[in-house]
């Protein structure tokens, strides 16, 4: 009886076993033979606003991203500023007033046309609402003539259209009072309107009087996947059609299959530390900072820790955009060279008295505190890569695991020796504020004090230059600067990427961090 | 001690189990010496290397050799899961022990406060502690065990309560022992046995909530080799490099496991309860 008993029970778990088996690889069968329903799109993404008024934080951005709001100007495939509400534009010849005019047919998704007083009225709006706004440029009056609004500034502003580019201007019907803007947006010109939104989940519908053409999609389901691999999972078992930006590990379960598609292309992001360079800090000293950076081998890191989904760092600009990256790259004196690295740190004065593996002067062993959060995969990784190569040549890096929110304190602060963020190099279209962020004197993010002359004087003259080429040259000799003083490290570049089912036709990445959801991405058999 | 030496004579099953947990406490201690590589030797250019001869658990994704990682984990996972269940076990037993021998206001301060503990869910409070205080694997230790130390105040307060009424302990406080003289020599020795059993039984649960933490980045932080934390790393890699998931999963599970049927056997070798039935 115990015989048959033990029999049995080892039967039954042999026979739950295989059916648990069983359960497990069914997924992709059932995403193969799953056909898109072609009036739905659902699109996995992570989301990080709780509200979709566009003037709140950096949330315009989502309204942008999910094909709801658009602005006067976008940015095309080369980064170019191109018109969007706005079908022309000019400026006269003091360079203080510009008049944009708004193409005629478009109209809000209540049906209002948009007129150059409603354009204005949202431009002010923003202005009132958001102190960012002030930050990119200074107006004197914003006004609606007919079809046209007509911005006077202060001060000459050679990138103004890019500007307006920015979710922050989101053109929105200002009349319309009666409406909770947190959860249901505002009213936008977009190829769809929010049916409901929470942080966790956004409903769109079609937008019926759309302006611009055909809306492909009913309803448009985007839920929030935070983690990247659950996202992955999600569009292999067909729950998603689009998963935007795979995780650079998962990247390959989907290249080279039929069922679906991986668009990817250079980012325009940078993966960088700030170098603290505060007269108190280990890395006030040039031959430091220059050891620190030749310590690390940046190329192995992108090829090997981020499968090669990275383009190696050194000059300031990434090199998707046209400011001299394969120059600099080639000519950045702090490659790595660990043979160098020590050589630098013994005549800095750094050499291990007591054998303990780290560097030391006057007894104190030479540390650094690195700064970082770990939403974005590639930040601990770079972390601890840099933790490992610092080692190598006796520079102990403490790491330091901190909240988004805590590493912009510390930014601003100067708070540890290096910290490390995943920033936008080209915002509004145009890298200027970028360049001048972190490293111009005076500056708020630039807490951790460098301070140079040369820059500065560079800085200055791109702020009133207009001719995009000379634009160029001034920003590829403030790269110089940058490396010349090794005042920051930067890591690595990211590719981005999106991938879809192939039952979706157009679902391309854009270089601009800006277009998720668009007009354009329909299903493939309306190719 | 004798009856555990008699129990390791007679019960085989203790015998076996207390074998591995001395052979697992053995590999941890022996660490340094088994392990291949140093665990925190990064090879940027070996990163993601499937298991082979050469790597036999394969390479993480700073190259680093995760057969090493897994053998230094023991070392962490095992001396933090150690050392939380003698906090667990000292800070609960004393305060059980006090609350339950003194009585009155005594014991009303310490047990309302364990009930206000017993009220918030566990998990969530210790990573509330350990969110406040930061990420590390002592800070974890002490998150886990002001969440724990209730279960074990309680016990002891029970005990204590029964045993305090037998004639032994009237004998001794006629015969003018003090309070600390009854509670070492009187009391304490007679609830230990049911503690100890209690601690054994909880390292498999205790290990499971350290690695927890460590595992959502509150425990244990980079690069330290540790278990949960190696776990979590391997989270993002899980379709293109299991490994990474599985032997420090494989690791965790067969030491809970190893630990929960010793505490068993432990329980049957020590609980004063089998010498009536004897």
């Amino acid at each position: 009886m115990k015989k048959l008993f033990k029999v049995s029970a080892a039967a039954t778990m042999v026979g739950l076993l295989a059916l648990a088996a069983a359960g497990c690889g069914g997924g992709d069968k059932k995403a193969a033979t799953a056909k898109a329903n072609p009036d739905v799109l659902k699109v996995g993404v992570t989301n990080f606003a709780d509200s979709l008024e566009p003037t709140d934080n950096y949330f315009g951005w989502v309204v942008m991203r999910y094909g709801l709001g658009e602005c006067l100007t976008k940015f095309d495939k080369a980064m170019v500023t191109k018109g969007w509400l706005c079908d022309k534009w000019e400026v006269s010849a003091d360079k203080l007033t510009w008049t944009f005019h708004i193409n005629d047919k478009a109209v809000f998704s209540n049906g209002k046309k948009v007129t150059g007083e409603a354009a204005a009225a949202s431009i002010l709006r923003t202005f009132e609402k958001a102190a960012r706004a002030k930050s990119m440029f200074e107006y004197e009056s914003i006004k609606g003539d007919g079809q046209n609004v007509v911005i006077k500034t202060k001060k000459p502003v050679p990138t103004l259209p890019g500007m307006l580019g920015d979710p922050l201007f989101i053109i929105i019907d200002t009349t319309v009072k009666d409406r909770d803007y947190r959860k249901m947006g505002p009213i936008c010109t977009g190829p769809y309107a929010v049916e409901s939104f929470t942080k966790a989940k956004a409903v769109m519908v079609k937008n019926e009087k759309y302006w611009d053409g055909q809306v492909p999609y009913k309803k448009v389901e985007i839920p929030s996947i935070d983690d990247p691999s659950t996202r992955a999972m999600a569009l292999q078992k067909g729950e998603i059609d689009i998963a935007v930006n795979v995780a650079p590990g998962d990247l390959a379960l989907f290249q080279g299959k039929d069922k679906f598609k991986v668009s990817e292309i250079a980012s325009l992001r940078d993966v960088l530390a700030r170098l603290n360079v505060k007269k108190d800090r280990p890395l006030s000293d040039l031959k430091v900072r220059q050891a620190l950076l030749r310590a690390i081998d940046r190329e192995a890191i992108c090829k090997g820790p981020l499968k090669g989904t990275f383009f190696p760092g050194g000059p300031y600009m990434a090199p998707s955009t046209d400011y001299g990256y394969k120059d600099l790259y080639a000519s950045n004196p702090d490659k790595f060279n660990v043979e160098s690295a020590k050589k630098l740190l013994a005549e800095a004065g750094w050499k291990d008295t007591n054998n303990d593996g780290y560097v030391d002067k006057n007894g104190k062993n030479l540390e650094l505190d690195f700064a970082f959060y770990s939403s974005r995969a590639e930040l601990p990784i770079c972390a601890e890569s840099t933790q490992s190569y610092a080692k190598a040549v006796g520079i102990k890096v403490n790491l330091k695991p901190v909240d988004y929110n805590v590493l912009d304190k510390i930014g601003r602060e100067g708070g540890a020796d290096l910290i490390i963020s995943n920033v936008l190099c080209m915002q509004a279209g145009d890298p200027e504020v970028f360049m001048n962020m972190y490293l111009k004197t005076g500056q708020e993010q630039n807490g951790c004090g460098y301070s140079s002359a040369e820059f500065d004087a560079l800085s200055d003259k791109l702020g009133v230059e207009f001719d995009p080429a000379k634009r160029r040259e001034i920003i590829i000799d403030m790269q110089k600067v940058i490396l010349k003083d090794a005042a920051s490290l930067v890591f690595a570049h990211p590719k981005t990427n999106m991938v879809s089912s192939s039952a979706i036709a157009n679902a391309d990445i854009q270089p601009c961090d800006y277009y998720w959801v668009t007009k354009d991405i329909k299903p493939a058999a309306a190719k | 001690m004798e009856t555990i030496i008699k129990g390791l004579k007679t019960n085989r099953s203790f015998a076996i189990t207390t074998g591995l947990v001395l052979f697992l406490l053995a590999i941890a201690a022996l660490a340094p010496v088994l392990a291949p590589y140093d665990p925190t030797f990064a090879n940027m250019s070996d990163a993601y290397m499937d298991p082979s001869g050469s790597h036999l658990f394969g390479t993480d994704k700073l190259g680093r050799d995760c057969f090493s990682r897994v053998l230094y984990g023991g070392r962490s996972s095992l001396t933090g899961v150690l050392c939380l269940v003698f906090c667990v076990f000292a800070v609960g037993t004393t305060l059980g022990v006090l609350s339950g021998y003194f009585g009155g206001k005594v014991d009303i301060i310490i047990m309302r406060f364990s009930d206000m503990m017993i009220s918030f869910p566990g998990m969530i409070l210790a990573i509330a502690v350990a969110g406040v205080m930061g990420g590390s694997l002592l800070n974890a230790i002490i998150a886990l065990t002001i969440v724990s130390w209730t279960k074990y105040a309680r016990l002891a307060r029970s005990m204590v309560m029964k045993i305090k009424r037998r004639d032994f302990v009237d004998a001794a406080i006629v015969n003018g022992g003090t309070s600390s003289h009854i509670l070492w020599t009187h009391i304490l020795p007679n609830i230990l046995p049911m503690m100890v059993i209690t601690a054994a039984s909880d390292i498999g649960g205790l290990m499971m909530e350290l690695a927890g933490l460590s595992f959502l980045g509150f425990g244990a932080q980079p690069p330290a080799p540790e278990w949960g934390l190696m776990l979590n790393e391997g989270r993002q890699q899980l379709q293109t490099a299991p490994w990474l998931m599985i032997f420090p999963g494989l690791a965790i599970f067969v030491t809970v496991v190893i630990f929960n049927l010793w505490g068993d056997n432990l329980r049957d070798v020590l609980d004063p309860r089998n010498d009536v039935e004897d």
